[in-house]
């Protein structure tokens, strides 16, 4: 792609296999990236290490001190409030899942189904398909309008299919499907009709197959829009549901001191004997925790999934 | 890849939606999500013309016209929302690209793949953390009374700063926190970039004697400009667009930092919720589009005339 | 992908559907008996009381009407946002609407057609008790937008609702105050220094997001200007008259020098720490800190105090002798309370408007039915002791006992007996009040507001914006903001409002010869 540019201003001779020796300016860019690279490493993670050691820290601790790296009187005292009253935070956690699970499997299969048409060179509708997709994220009726056509045309409000439903695709999300498609070589396509097999059957039995990494790049987007979902919930759900999807049940707790006491409710305490500061943060570990715990078993397509993703973009 | 498209002759309607009825059958699924989510309630933003009430409905309310964006224009708030909101989405484009392309190149020169894996896990974490909990973070960092940066203050003997009573400090925070969580994510992309220049170029250049500077100044970085430019051409494509979730959970409704923070999204998230008003939000909202639109279309109508490849369609 | 996997997909996209149909429709019409949704506010308890208590309820309301009554609440959590958004949202699920034209946006939502305009004919067929009381009285017409009905009043229960600081007496007398009196609002002050100094566990006045007290409880000292309830701008007030010239409208946020002086105040406060210095992005329950005696101060008003203030705090803080400073204390400048300080409201949206009333109308007006739905059932939610009052139980704890109902919306002085958890100085107060406490004198107006309604919220706009910095004394340079804020007010047509308030006004004060 564009090899001109990769020759712009250096001089290029035939290759010579040959070992590149370090020199000091070598040296000196490989400490720095050294340095660097861990500093903003660090940077990255400093705050989960904040929280997860407030959230092991004894509530007088912080209120005195603030927020520290270790743990400050080490005590389980949040926890064990959180899960002597796991019936809110539970609740909470099955309607994420099945709702990031479900989201996930459909959604994706919608995407890649779309991705994949939309790919097809010999779909005369591609274009005008494409265009109609990406016109939604230029043009919205903006929030108000909204609203009103999916509470109260819909009627949607009150159901957790207000939440699941708008979540299932977004315009990016096909883009980024269709660039995916390009690595698939159309001589599969190609082979797979001269096999006599349906549109459809190619998809799902030879191209479906090849597309692991975008699958998991992009089912990985989705999972984290459901399971990081709040903003929805807070217009469609309020109070109507008994269980909260998990942010959203989060947000309430953060927001509002009563929350918090609700939450833990059966706990016969005053408000203010609670470990509000802890309590929240030990909240915060247990709402995050599961989709972090994903993020290694699929490293590997993922990062092989963005690449191919935008720089082929 | 090669280009097999079958030449394209052109079909009657008729006949060109009987070949292609199965593609056109796994759009469906995408086309009635966008159809039903988001551009059946495009009539809906009338409302901004209207004083708005459920009874009569959209259509049966009384008209105004333009008062309502008369007042957005009057009281300056339209120019003020359309500043924050263009100004930091240049900073997060401009910023949030230089350092990517910062950490891709130092990842490059980073020989161990242990260290490489870990701390790029590292970088990335911040990627997966809902807006919630990103604003529960930030606010136990900066609050005056146990905020961790005012306790190390405090600690070394300084006066603790009132971080929620300034505005102007609040760009720098916005613009870090943003920056945190994208650009493990966003430097992946570039990374994945610089693995796939070809490998006889560094080689060339070291035989030239380039040092490690000027390696990368004339090999990585213009290998990495294709890329740049779609990056940035499809932010630009939101750029009147803000990220809610960061905003709101970070500033809420502290009227103090508004005018350093407010974008459209909070702005009109605060109208419709907190003061019940739809319909100088969807006044907003459709001067969002609108301009948004423009926008877009004469950046890419610019983008067309200098390179054809570059544009977005 | 084989076969086999595809057909497990679809049959996962296939009862996902069934199981999304379930949720989504479980409300069937059903003949008999007709089931009733009241929405209320407060946190859906979790003791069983409430489930225990509408059971007899509804064996009494499927006789007395055939109907069933459940409750639909709308947490704390956000509240403000969640009641405008479910009324938005035009859900027909609920029928029956708690609302409030000082605190829950009663005018904005019948303007906006969230509630069913309730004909005469209509009332006194369905609610004839309700009709009848509130008539009697003349309430009906303060109910009235554009000469509909849209509310039942709760103008049968006498309580003040004005707004004032709950303070600890113990400390005002050792901050020097004689007998722990304050009398004047900038008088706390010298009260929140003692505090801030001599009390490091505690806030002077611990408060929660935006809260317009500190200049409102100035301004209503320190001027005649009496706010009109009917027009809101978002969640403020702008237009007042003043108790001297009551036919012309002004506005504190627009006239005079009082925003000022109160705004520098509150900056001085700002200055000494009465407040913690995150105060807009906060959100605690300062009930329970005042409770806690981590609060010098908790801002609510007196029927709050009544009820529940005096007697939390002589149990878990005793000797702390907590007192009552009204806004408006020092020139007897405070309303009566307004009687729609709780209402309620038929949803625009209900299936059975007619049925909703009636419950309703059984729920207000019958003695037992009216006693459960309040109090809960005798023996086991509350006691009648001797001497006729109302108590709890042994082992009652009302932090976790609670019915919950949080029936503000029609309560009746003639079934309410005297508590034992009311104030011993209740009969002193509500004497202080009384000989203070001005009626509202616009009850009657009728404001117009369809023509102003973007200018409304244009201002609330404005002034949400500036109010919560002023309040919370975050201005550098309080005249510069506020000569700001009135330039952007009147940009935005805030004159145009008050001649049309005006106009208002004059044809109200002419037509019935006031002028």
């Amino acid at each position: 792609m564009h090899s001109s540019d990769l020759a712009e201003g250096v001089g290029i001779g035939p290759a010579k296999p040959r070992a590149i020796k370090l020199d000091r300016s070598d040296v000196v860019l490989r400490t720095i990236s050294y340095v660097t690279i861990t500093l903003f490493a660090l940077f990255c993670v400093l705050p989960f290490i904040m929280m997860l050691s407030a959230s092991l820290s004894s509530e007088a601790e912080i209120r005195r001190s603030g927020f520290g790296i270790l743990p400050k009187d080490f005590t389980l005292t949040a926890y064990e409030y959180i899960f002597n009253a796991p019936r809110q935070i539970v609740g909470s956690y099955i309607v994420t899942i099945v709702m990031t699970v479900c989201g996930t499997a459909i959604g994706l299969f919608v995407i890649a189904m779309t991705g994949y048409a939309l790919h097809r060179r010999d779909f005369p509708f591609r274009n005008h398909i494409s265009f109609f997709i990406y016109f939604t994220t230029l043009f919205s009726a903006g929030l108000a309008p909204t609203f009103l056509w999916v509470a109260r045309d819909l009627g949607l409000r009150g159901s957790y299919l207000a939440v699941f439903l708008q979540l299932l695709m977004t315009p990016w999300l096909i883009i980024l499907m269709k660039n995916f498609m390009r690595t698939v070589p159309y001589e599969i396509v190609e082979s797979g009709k001269v096999d006599g097999a349906g549109d459809f059957r190619i998809f799902a039995q030879l191209c479906l197959p090849m597309m692991k990494p975008a699958l998991a790049t992009i089912g990985l987007f989705l999972a984290l829009s459901y399971w990081n979902e709040w903003y929805l919930s807070s217009l469609y759900l309020g109070s109507t549901v008994e269980f909260k999807p998990l942010q959203y049940h989060l947000y309430n707790l953060i927001n509002t001191a009563n929350a918090l006491r609700n939450s833990v409710a059966g706990s016969n305490v005053s408000i203010t004997d609670l470990p509000s500061n802890t309590l929240k943060m030990a909240s915060a570990i247990v709402a995050t925790g599961p989709i972090l715990l994903l993020y290694p078993f699929i490293q590997k397509y993922f990062v092989s999934g963005i690449t191919i993703g935008a720089v082929k973009g | 890849m090669a280009a097999k498209v079958p030449v394209e002759r052109r079909k009657p309607l008729l006949r060109q939606l009987a070949d292609s009825k199965i593609l056109l059958l796994m759009c469906v699924p995408a086309i009635v999500f966008f159809i039903v989510f988001n551009y059946a309630p495009l009539p809906g933003a009338w409302i901004a013309f209207t004083n708005f009430n459920y009874r009569d409905g959209i259509f049966g309310s009384p008209f105004v016209g333009f008062k309502n964006f008369e007042f957005l224009i009057k009281s300056g708030q339209l120019w003020l929302l359309t500043r924050n909101t263009i100004l930091y989405n240049l900073a997060f484009i401009i910023f949030g690209n230089i350092l990517q392309i910062a950490i891709a190149v130092m990842l490059n020169e980073i020989r161990s793949t242990f260290f490489k894996k870990i701390s790029q896990a590292a970088m990335f974490l911040p990627f997966f953390i809902s807006a919630v909990l990103v604003g529960v973070i930030a606010f136990n960092l900066l609050n005056y009374d146990t905020g961790a940066i005012n306790a190390l203050i405090k600690q070394t003997g300084g006066d603790p700063i009132k971080i929620y009573s300034v505005a102007g400090i609040w760009p720098l925070i916005i613009i870090m926190v943003h920056l945190w969580q994208s650009t493990g994510y966003g430097s992946i992309v570039y990374f994945a970039a610089i693995m796939g220049i070809d490998r006889s170029l560094y080689e060339a250049a070291a035989i030239d004697g380039a040092s490690a500077w000027q390696r990368i100044r004339y090999v990585t970085l213009p290998s990495l400009k294709p890329t740049f430019i779609i990056l940035v051409l499809f932010s630009l494509g939101s750029i009147m667009h803000g990220n809610f979730g960061l905003f709101w959970n970070l500033v809420g409704n502290n009227a103090a930092l508004f005018k350093t923070t407010d974008i459209i999204e909070t702005s009109v998230y605060r109208m419709v919720l907190t003061q019940n008003n739809f319909t100088t939000s969807t006044a907003v909202g459709l001067y969002q589009s609108l301009f948004g639109f423009a926008l877009v279309m004469t950046a890419n109508w610019i983008v067309r005339r200098i390179n054809k490849d570059y544009a977005l369609f | 992908m084989n076969r086999r996997n595809i057909i497990k997909l679809g049959a996962t996209i296939l009862a996902l559907g069934i199981s999304a149909n379930a949720l989504m429709g479980s409300v069937q019409a059903q003949d008999a008996p007709t089931e009733i949704t009241m929405l209320t506010m407060g946190n859906k308890p979790t003791n069983g009381r409430l489930e225990a208590m509408l059971e007899k309820l509804n064996a009494r309301l499927l006789e007395q009407a055939n109907a069933k009554l459940d409750l639909f609440y709308i947490e704390w959590a956000d509240w403000q946002t969640q009641y405008n958004v479910q009324l938005l949202s035009g859900d027909d699920n609920v029928d029956l609407i708690a609302t409030a034209t000082d605190w829950l946006f009663a005018w904005e939502n019948a303007e906006k057609g969230a509630f069913l305009p309730l004909s005469e004919e209509m009332l006194k067929a369905n609610a004839p008790k309700t009709w009848a009381q509130v008539d009697a009285k003349g309430h009906w017409d303060l109910t009235k937008l554009n000469g509909e009905i849209f509310f039942a009043p709760e103008d049968n229960y006498t309580q003040y609702t004005n707004h004032g600081f709950f303070y600890r007496g113990d400390w005002a007398t050792e901050a020097g105050f004689e007998n722990g009196e304050i009398t004047k609002f900038e008088d706390f002050t010298k009260y929140f220094e003692w505090v801030k100094a001599t009390k490091p566990d505690a806030y002077p006045w611990d408060i929660a997001g935006a809260n317009e007290a500190a200049l409102t409880g100035y301004l209503q000292g320190h001027t005649d200007l009496q706010t009109l309830q009917q027009v809101t701008a978002g969640n403020y007030f702008p237009f007042q008259t003043s108790e001297a010239d009551p036919y012309t409208v002004t506005s504190w946020y627009m006239q005079g020098d009082e925003l000022l002086a109160a705004a520098e105040l509150a900056k001085k406060w700002n200055d000494i720490g009465v407040w913690r210095e995150d105060a807009l992005n906060y959100d605690g329950d300062t009930r329970e800190e005042f409770y806690a005696a981590l609060t010098g101060v908790e801002q609510h008003h007196t029927q709050t105090y009544l009820t529940q203030i005096v007697d939390n705090m002589n149990t878990k803080q005793p000797g702390s002798d907590p007192r009552f400073f009204w806004f408006g204390k020092e020139n007897g400048n405070f309303f009566k309370d307004i009687f729609t300080h709780g209402a309620m409201a038929v949803s625009a949206n209900s299936k059975n408007p007619e049925k909703a009333l009636q419950v309703y109308d059984l729920i207000r007006n019958d003695k037992e039915n009216y006693m459960l739905f309040n109090f809960g059932i005798e023996g086991t939610d509350y006691i009648v002791t001797a001497d006729g009052k109302l108590g709890f139980p042994e082992g009652y704890d009302s932090s976790t006992d609670g019915l919950g109902t949080n029936y503000w919306w029609g309560r009746m002085d003639e079934f309410e007996l005297p508590k034992t958890s009311d104030a011993p100085n209740k009969a002193e107060i509500i004497a202080a009040l009384d000989a203070q406490a001005k009626d509202y004198p616009y009850s009657t107006l009728i404001v117009s507001k369809a023509a102003i309604d973007p200018t409304l919220a244009a201002i609330s706009g404005v002034l949400s914006e500036y109010i919560p910095q002023l309040q919370y004394g975050k201005f550098d340079d309080p005249a510069a903001a506020i000569a700001e804020m009135r330039q952007k007010l009147a940009d935005v047509g805030f004159e145009e409002a008050r001649a049309s308030v005006q106009a208002d006004i004059d044809a109200w004060a002419t037509a019935r010869g006031l002028k």
